[in-house]
């Protein structure tokens, strides 16, 4: 079996810090981007986590690369420093768009699969390198609940192309591959068959809930069976350089934390971080 | 003929039908741009829950209809914002733990319901405090 560089993690998030602090086998972890001040020190439990080698990587969520708008450099400044203070060689943001023009969604929203969309992408991915000064960045398909009306390339290849005319690397969300074929009525493996999956810098895990005849991608809930089954077909096919589980409010007891951790490792085949 | 919106005008009804109370674009699948505007109002909640965690909790269970009720057609400015928005247009109907709440934001920022929230004390050394 070839072992994975970093085995499973769980994002750090203040409200779980001192959990995350206490897995004795934990290598990888992520902080939300916007939520550090690069003015200031590190958070305690995080700088420790630096201290012991644990790889922590900026991710980001408010960048906007899908817009039709250019992004902000500072906001891509302000992932580069992130990535210094961690001494993190990537950072990640998503396949999305968060705002027009003066309108900020709060959330993350699909783009349309269009040659205009993937222009647009491209030249924002840039301006981000641009700025980001050889820190590599890793881009995270996202989940939704539809789609935009008549797409001119399927979603494989137009993540591919988006990879391929960037350098990206992909952050594989498996919980996002799963939601979003349960909603379109597809089987959910069919997109990994498209997807450079050996351009997997990490996936990301996480749990969802069935609600008013859709699947909510929701980080609040368990992760159910379906997406650990999509992690073993995922593992059968690549060995992701780490899994990391996304938890993002609604925090359960420890014992349940670390009860999801092992049952991410175990589909997987990988050794238990807790 | 016209040529068709440009992808920031596409972008922008998107959003606009999300958050600000504007139509579902033609071509969208219309209940599930719906549901979507709904999950994003519950998530909207939760976020003002964590960062008003006493302003939510003395609604009780009545917290995320009230504040999604409330935010139907007021895009999103944030939790902190959005949670001081709330409690000032809850008015005279805002409960006591609540009032309590705001009046301790009211003490550490300076807000003019316009911009975002300014620290009342800008020096480095309240900066550290707060961490």
């Amino acid at each position: 079996m070839t072992t994975s560089a970093f085995g499973v993690g769980i994002g750090w998030r203040p409200e779980i810090a001192g959990y995350v602090a206490g897995l004795p086998g934990l290598r990888f972890t992520e902080v939300v981007a916007e939520s550090l001040h690069t003015h200031a020190p590190l958070p305690d439990g995080l700088a420790e986590l630096v201290g012991r080698g644990v790889r922590v990587i900026p991710h980001g969520v408010k960048l906007s690369l899908g817009g039709a708008e250019p992004i902000r450099d500072e906001r891509a400044a302000h992932l580069h420093r992130c990535a210094e203070l961690l001494g993190a060689p990537l950072v990640s943001e998503h396949i999305a768009f968060v705002r027009a023009g003066d309108l900020e969604a709060g959330h993350l929203l699909p783009v349309p699969r269009t040659r205009e969309a993937l222009d647009a992408i491209v030249a924002n991915v840039r301006r981000a390198q641009a700025a980001l000064g050889g820190v590599q960045l890793a881009l995270e398909p996202i989940a939704a609940l539809f789609d935009w009306p008549d797409p001119e390339l399927t979603e494989g290849e137009f993540l591919t192309e988006i990879l391929d005319r960037t350098g990206c690397a992909l952050l594989l969300d498996i919980a996002n591959v799963y939601a979003n074929a349960r909603n379109r009525g597809e089987p959910p493996a069919a997109l990994l068959d498209e997807l450079p999956l050996e351009r997997i810098a990490y996936v990301h895990v996480a749990g969802g809930v069935q609600q008013g005849g859709y699947y909510h991608d929701t980080h609040t809930d368990p992760t159910p069976p379906e997406v650990l089954a999509l992690v073993k077909e995922l593992c059968a096919r690549t060995v992701p350089p780490a899994l990391m589980l996304e938890r993002d409010g609604d925090y359960p007891p420890a014992a349940t934390l670390t009860a999801e951790l092992d049952a991410i490792a175990a589909a997987a085949g990988w050794p238990a971080i807790t | 003929m016209t040529p068709p919106p440009d992808l920031a005008a596409r972008q922008r009804a998107l959003v606009a039908a999300l958050v600000a109370g504007g139509e579902v674009p033609a071509g969208f699948d219309a209940a599930a741009v719906r549901a979507t505007t709904a999950a994003l109002r519950r998530k909207r909640a939760g976020e003002v829950a964590a960062r008003w965690p006493f302003l939510a909790a003395s609604y009780g269970d009545a917290w995320v209809p009230t504040f999604a009720a409330w935010a139907a057609s007021r895009p999103p400015n944030g939790s902190l914002r959005d949670g001081w928005d709330f409690a000032l247009a809850a008015g005279d109907t805002l409960p006591g733990l609540a009032r309590e709440e705001l009046a301790a934001r009211e003490a550490e920022y300076a807000y003019d319901g316009e911009s975002a929230p300014v620290p009342r004390r800008r020096g480095l050394l309240s900066r550290l405090r707060r961490r």
